[in-house]
């Protein structure tokens, strides 16, 4: 059984005001539910459908995700520097499991 | 006999088809203002309103790409993020994969920047498509077209 392993790279050091760049990838095929097995039977959908990232509990950026978005879904985006503390990302998969990851930032 | 039939009517209707084809880009001196019609309506569809085509969104891709299995795409709208200006989500789509929708990006003012980056699968060669709404309700959008080598099997 494959284990969806999550991956984020956040600067070191922040200044106070300044925009910064989050990459956040996770290990995962993103089956679409449209294949077939060897058998011609569907294989069922089961893909991460959304990626939420909360600065100290904040909803600051989302994505949902569909059928297109490549295996191991990597997304770059980027936030504000506003004060030192936890960005929380969280993968969410159909099905309802959920993967999370937790990174301490400074910001001086 | 059966076969016949079918493979004349096949062939006139492709000589007929091909005669209007032929016809269709005489009439219309920009086949890409008819292709920007579909997309439009195709916006219109999904998002209930006529969304206006705005060079504050950037969509980036390459032109070429050796497969449709990951190809990057590279999204920002020129915005002041505030709380009275700022873009509420960008929506991808890809009018020409099986399933149209690709992803949604929401933002939230003053706290993120419209500007991401990801991969994507592309089952043909097509104009990819992205709407950005804005605060005041605005529909801006944009496209690109990439031409994929191989599919991506989606």
């Amino acid at each position: 059984m494959f284990t969806a392993t999550p991956r984020v790279q956040v600067p070191e050091a922040l200044t106070k005001g300044e925009i910064f760049k989050v990459r956040a990838l996770i290990t995962h095929p993103m089956e679409t539910g449209l294949r077939r097995d060897a058998d011609g039977r569907g294989i069922p959908r089961k893909i991460i459908n959304n990626f939420t990232c909360r600065y100290n509990d904040i909803l600051v950026f989302s994505v949902d995700f569909h059928e297109a978005v490549a295996a191991n879904p990597y997304i770059e985006f980027h936030l504000r520097a506003t004060e030192s503390g936890r960005l929380e990302f969280v993968w969410e998969e159909d099905g309802g499991s959920v993967i999370a990851l937790r990174h301490a930032i400074s910001v001086y | 006999m059966d076969e016949d039939t079918w493979g004349s009517g096949l062939t006139r209707r492709r000589v007929l088809t091909s005669a209007a084809f032929f016809a269709g880009s005489t009439l219309v001196p920009r086949p890409s203002t008819a292709a920007g019609d579909e997309a439009g309506d195709l916006i219109e569809r999904l998002a209930g309103k006529r969304a206006t085509e705005s060079n504050r969104v950037h969509l980036q891709m390459p032109r070429v790409f050796p497969n449709g299995y990951t190809v990057p795409l590279a999204l920002a709208v020129d915005s002041a993020m505030t709380e009275a200006e700022h873009v509420v989500y960008v929506r991808v789509l890809a009018p020409r994969n099986p399933i149209v929708e690709v992803a949604t990006f929401h933002f939230v003012p003053k706290r993120s920047e419209p500007r991401v980056a990801t991969r994507i699968r592309l089952a043909e060669p097509q104009e990819v498509l992205a709407m950005a709404e804005m605060s005041d309700g605005e529909l801006l959008m944009a496209r690109t077209w990439v031409d994929v080598a191989t599919n991506g099997c989606i």
